[in-house]
């Protein structure tokens, strides 16, 4: 009886979850008219999908989008690794240099993104790809420190050790035992920077313009004067969760990978 | 020249304790010594400190006459061997070997030929290739052994290195040790909590605890002589007799008597002990020096057995002799060593005959053994 309710309650669960997208990848597959429509399937065309590439500059966006997620990760890897690293392992800047990275990532974003126009807009790093890269690196950057320290606090000491004793310098043992050894790590922090660069809209919409919009900026924009058109919309949404859900694959992978690689006993 | 001082070396950390107190020890070449101590008595802190892995507060440390406590690790040219063995995960054996010698730039032949060399004499060859994972922990240990082998430093450090491995390896790779260190003639630094290790591997022990060297010494000379009740509990198992008494004089003799016990000093020790005379002190006897069979010389005492544990090669009887007017109000407790062949009933009261000679006398405030010559010198 309790595991029919609890089979019940998971069931429930996800259909709460699983519905409402469904609906979205139902719909983006029916012609304008029918979006709205109660039946199931009425219909099926690929006009939305042709039509936000052609009618819009959907594909731009996508593309922008790809290029600042995967350029911020880039850019704020290198620097999350090092100083996740020395917060890991050496006292830099003590307890309350750690936290104040975090609360850093705890201040509203409403309360950084007029501030940080003004600035890019004085260096003339608006309507830039380059500028949204460095804003979403620099957002990012507490985040993954945060991630990659907890990561790097779980490697043990001993093998730094053995690395110093083998006659490398402290900076070798970093980059040659402990950064491979922290690979799936840093690549399950690089995974969950792409989503969050992704999935973010205020910075974007502030600092970008039509030609360097990304995809939520670019879904937003069909919210035409004429109404939403949904169905279009639909479309640019699945087209939007595909590589977050490519991405929740490798997170997986690599989450998992990362918990099991270190027993070395 | 490898010789290692330590030269007054304390370690103390940030919130005022001292991790290591005033060790000084001159380790000689090609000497196998065995740091052991309880969790937290500082051995592995004092090897990492000769490793150069953690500061030395005060002190020198000196390594082939040359100081080196401002020296790096990697310029000291030191090979540790970890309980954790520390094999990088993601190389392969023959990479995790050649990981020093590629770091200190040694050409890749010089450094494959080293490889080869090590395996073979550690039984590595089939796995050259294969990830740590792969391995089992014995071969993992062999590899740990082997990393520091290749690089021919002048000591090895190792720490706990057998504490992972099953009873049965952990006897093979005692042994393997031994015969490792009587090859390659190095200077071998052991620390362990392990008293069989202790006892059978070592040149001399060091025995530890809260941040001290306490007793520095031959294995079988801090056997038969304990500096303190420390040491005298902590090298065997099961460990020297404490019991709590009075020596007293009896006639020309002197006697320790205590709840149920009535020992007369031998005569080899009774000069030594007799400044103590009228003192509370603590009898101290191994349990092999409790026979079953009365022989010249042997005292009589008379045991209740509370439990007997027979081990196949020899039964450890432990047995009440005292009624309760003990240490803590509890009745004095022995445990004799005897013969495999020797039974008798739970709650049965059976005759026991103490060898004294090898006794000791404990101060009770200090716990300091009271001094007296040593057996070893006097030739028993």
């Amino acid at each position: 009886m309790r595991r029919i309710a609890l089979h019940f309650g998971l069931l429930l669960t996800c259909a709460a979850i699983l519905i409402p997208l469904l609906w979205v990848i139902r719909t983006s597959f029916l012609p304008e008219p029918m979006s709205y429509s109660p039946e199931i399937m009425p219909a099926f065309t690929l006009d939305n999908y042709v039509a936000l590439f052609t009618s819009t500059r959907y594909g731009q966006s996508y593309l922008n989008s790809l290029i600042v997620a995967i350029g911020s990760v880039v850019v704020a890897l290198p620097f999350a690794c090092m100083t996740g690293y020395a917060f890991a392992r050496f006292k830099t800047s003590g307890k309350g240099g750690r936290f104040a990275v975090l609360a850093i990532q705890m201040l509203p974003p409403v309360a950084i993104v007029l501030p940080a126009f003004t600035l890019f807009r004085m260096v003339g790093l608006t309507n830039s790809l380059t500028g949204l890269i460095i804003v979403y690196a620099a957002l990012n950057l507490p985040f993954l420190i945060w991630i990659l320290m907890g990561f790097f606090e779980g490697i043990p000491v001993d093998l730094e050790w053995a690395a110093q004793t083998d006659g490398a310098t402290a900076w070798q043992a970093f980059w040659r035992i402990v950064l491979p050894v922290s690979l799936p790590g840093i690549a399950a922090a690089g995974v969950l920077g792409f989503i969050l660069t992704w999935n973010e809209f205020l910075f974007a919409l502030v600092l970008s313009g039509p030609q360097t919009a990304t995809v939520p900026v670019a879904l937003a924009s069909l919210q035409t004067s004429n109404g939403v058109q949904i169905a279009k919309v639909s479309a640019g949404v699945v087209l939007a969760v595909l590589p977050l859900v490519i991405a929740s694959r490798f997170i997986q992978r690599f989450i998992v990978q990362g918990l099991t690689f270190g027993s070395v006993k | 020249m490898s010789s290692i001082e330590l030269d007054h070396v304390s370690k103390l950390y940030a919130n005022g304790a001292y991790g290591v107190r005033d060790v000084d020890l001159t380790i000689a070449e090609g000497e196998f010594v065995i740091f052991l101590g309880p969790s937290g008595c500082g051995k592995s802190t004092t090897l990492r400190m000769i490793a150069g892995l953690e500061g030395i507060t005060s002190g020198d440390l000196r390594i082939g006459g040359r100081s080196v406590t401002h020296v790096a690790p990697r310029d000291r040219n030191i090979a540790v061997v970890f309980q954790s063995y520390a094999l990088y995960p993601h190389m392969s054996v023959r990479e995790n070997m050649g990981f020093g010698l590629k770091m200190r730039g040694v050409a890749r032949p010089v450094i494959e030929e080293k490889i080869k060399e090590a395996a073979g004499l550690l039984g590595l060859a089939p796995y050259l290739d294969r990830k740590p994972a792969a391995l089992s922990g014995g071969q993992r240990q062999r590899v740990a052994l082997g990393r520091a082998i290749v690089r021919d430093p002048v000591a090895f450090l190792l720490d706990e290195p057998l504490s992972n491995l099953d009873a049965q390896l952990r006897a093979e790779m005692r042994l393997e040790l031994v015969k490792l260190h009587r090859r390659l003639g190095r200077t071998i630094v052991h620390v362990t909590h392990d008293q069989v290790e202790a006892m059978t591997m070592g040149d001399r022990i060091c025995i530890m605890r809260d941040g001290r060297m306490i007793q520095v010494g031959k294995p079988l000379d801090v056997y038969a002589d304990p500096v303190d009740t420390f040491v005298a509990r902590f090298l065997a198992t099961p460990p020297m007799n404490l019991l709590p008494a009075r020596l007293e004089a009896q006639g020309d003799g002197l006697l320790v008597r205590g709840d149920g016990l009535s020992v007369e000093v031998p005569a080899m020790h009774r000069d030594a002990y007799a400044p103590a005379t009228g003192r509370e002190v603590i009898f101290g006897l191994r349990p092999e020096d409790i026979h079953e069979a009365p022989q010249p010389g042997f005292q009589r005492i008379d045991v209740t057995v509370v439990a007997m544990e027979s081990l196949g090669v020899e039964n450890i009887l432990v047995g009440q002799i005292g009624q309760g007017n003990g240490a803590e109000g509890r009745p004095a407790e022995i445990s004799a060593r005897l013969s495999r062949h020797y039974t008798a009933a739970v709650g049965a009261t059976v005759p026991l005959y103490v060898d004294a000679r090898p006794m000791h006398l404990f101060d009770p405030e200090t716990t300091r053994a009271l001094p007296r010559p040593s057996l070893r010198v006097l030739g028993h």
